[in-house]
């Protein structure tokens, strides 16, 4: 199985790896963009507007043509945090409990990034926490963008 | 709107509703309209218009590429927007009572038969135990459940739970208090399928799925369908039952981007806002003549939302406002008075309908019964869509 650039082995288990992301050719560049360490959202070069999730269109200017990644610095603050107790999915069986942040990006802060933060206890997540992003190879051919403490 | 224009709710029923009945879906709906018809005494040909949601609680299967109404609003940003509908499961009955009034109010039909119908086939952690290998996901969930979002409890009422208290300084013992007083008036509901009393320390001793969210803050996954039956006020003097009226009602979606529970501009000031504000344009009433409160209850802090979005508080104020007692029975607003979706089972929104028909009738709620109740208020979903009706008896 070959999904963008992760190659899952035939003998892997539902617990081994979270839910996989599924590019297509919306949101390529973003996985293309965290593979190699570098955060992208997608921008609309015409009026200046981030755009996450990625869209085929700009919402404020309704540009096709503009549209383009744009690399951004990673750097953040919480806007919520969950402490996720219950696993809902096999992976996360062994991994709860386990926090679950939402990160007001400095560019912009209504782009929000849901991710974890790592190497911080989860009691002690407070809102506005200063936070910048790294990148983690969470299993076997799959990168994931995780915050630590800025 | 004229009184001339005015939509009631003459019928109202409930197919039989517990965990895994083995009904499917077309059985629960028969049943419940049958009900509603036979409530009103109505028959078949006196009937000219139907809406249904039928549409799975939860994410929608990985892999679909799903696109309905509201996602193209956000995607050419048409927001806030006030008529549109969608296949997202929470507001569901609201988009059906809106296309029936909406559809009487113009003329297309005189009488519409609204129905809200749910099965949950697997518990969560079937579920869970069902994933077969690596699951892959697209759409805009390829941007949450690889970090472990997979739940609407996080998205819909921890993130924005957690950033009431936060913001606020709400309290878990305040949402414990909103939990203790729905199932005080679960326990005088003989519709109610959680009926043993609860108390403070029961909420506080009982386990979290992801805090501040404990279990007993969730609604509660039935099979069950709810329906409600619209006519004009015309028609509606001519059935077996007192009609009941809506007064003021409305649709809202507000977010352009970005899209989604977990990302809408303020997960405390969202779509219900809008819509509050629309449902009270639309009338003379103002939130001091509001008898009781139906207000949404997949989660606990989706109440404290609306009871700030509806004007009934201050922002920020729904904590100290339900741990005052002014939300139980005998309060100044009496809440979710026949024990809300954690009690009487998740019926997105339907039930709460269903309940303020009862209360204005006036004799229909037994001990739960609001004395003198002549207006009242129903709300469905939250963040970035929802929608509210004002009904009143007369």
């Amino acid at each position: 199985m070959n999904v963008a650039s992760i190659t899952i082995p035939e003998s892997a288990e539902a617990a081994d790896y979270p839910p996989i992301p599924e590019p297509d050719n919306l949101t390529e560049f973003f996985w293309e963009g965290v593979a190699s360490h570098r955060l992208l959202i997608q921008h609309c070069d015409a009026c200046d507007t981030y755009i996450h999730y990625p869209r085929p269109i700009c919402p404020k200017c309704l540009s096709m043509d503009h549209l383009a990644p744009k690399e951004v610095s990673g750097r953040g603050t919480i806007y919520s945090h969950t402490t996720t107790v219950q696993p809902f999915h096999p992976y996360f069986v062994d991994k709860v409990p386990y926090n679950l942040i939402i990160v007001a990006l400095e560019e912009d802060e209504n782009v929000r990034l849901t991710s974890n933060l790592i190497d911080y206890p989860n009691d002690d997540i407070r809102i506005g926490m200063p936070v910048q992003v790294t990148f983690q190879e969470l299993a076997p051919g799959l990168t994931l963008p995780l915050f630590k403490l800025a | 709107m004229s009184k001339r224009d005015r939509v009631a709710a003459i019928g109202v029923g409930y197919s039989t509703t517990g965990r895994r009945t083995g009904l499917t879906r077309r059985q629960l709906v028969a049943q419940a309209s049958v009900k509603a018809m036979a409530d009103c005494g109505i028959t078949a040909d006196q009937i000219d218009g139907v809406v249904l949601h039928a549409g799975v609680a939860g994410a929608e299967p990985p892999g679909l590429d799903r696109i309905d109404a509201l996602d193209v609003a956000q995607m050419l940003g048409i927001m806030p927007i006030s008529f549109y509908n969608s296949d997202q499961g929470g507001p569901a009955y609201i988009h059906a009572a809106i296309s029936a009034i909406a559809a009487i109010q113009s003329g297309q039909a005189h009488t519409v038969l609204t129905v809200r119908v749910i099965n949950q086939r697997l518990s969560s952690a079937q579920e869970r135990d069902s994933v077969q290998g690596p699951m892959l996901v697209g759409g805009d969930s390829q941007f949450t459940m690889p970090f472990g979002s997979v739940t609407p409890i996080q998205t819909i009422s921890a993130l924005p739970a957690q950033r009431h208290m936060e913001r606020y300084g709400t309290t878990e013992e305040q949402f414990g208090a909103h939990v203790v007083a729905q199932r005080a008036n679960a326990v005088l509901n003989d519709d109610a399928l959680m009926r043993d009393p609860l108390t403070m320390d029961d909420y506080l001793n009982s386990r979290y799925v992801s805090k501040p969210v404990r279990l007993l803050d969730c609604d509660y996954p039935v099979d069950s369908a709810s329906a409600i039956i619209f006519t004009t006020e015309e028609r509606a003097r001519d059935f077996a039952k007192k009609p009941v009226f809506v007064e003021s009602a409305s649709l809202s979606a507000t977010d352009i981007l970005p899209a989604g529970f977990e990302k809408v501009v303020d997960m405390n000031h969202s779509s219900p806002y809008h819509a509050a504000e629309l449902m009270w344009s639309r009338t003379d009433l103002k939130p001091a003549d509001v008898d009781c409160a139906q207000l949404y209850d997949g989660f606990t802090i989706i109440v404290f939302q609306w009871l700030e979005a509806l004007g009934f508080c201050g922002e920020g104020e729904a904590g100290p406002f339900v741990q005052s007692g002014a939300t139980r029975l005998g309060g100044s607003l009496p809440v979710n008075t026949d024990g809300g979706a954690c009690n009487v089972g998740r019926r997105h929104g339907a039930n709460f309908c269903i309940e303020s028909v009862r209360q204005l009738r006036g004799n229909e709620s037994g001990a739960r019964q609001v004395k003198d109740a002549e207006v009242a208020v129903w709300a469905n979903a939250v963040g970035p869509f929802s929608g509210a009706v004002l009904m009143t008896a007369e």
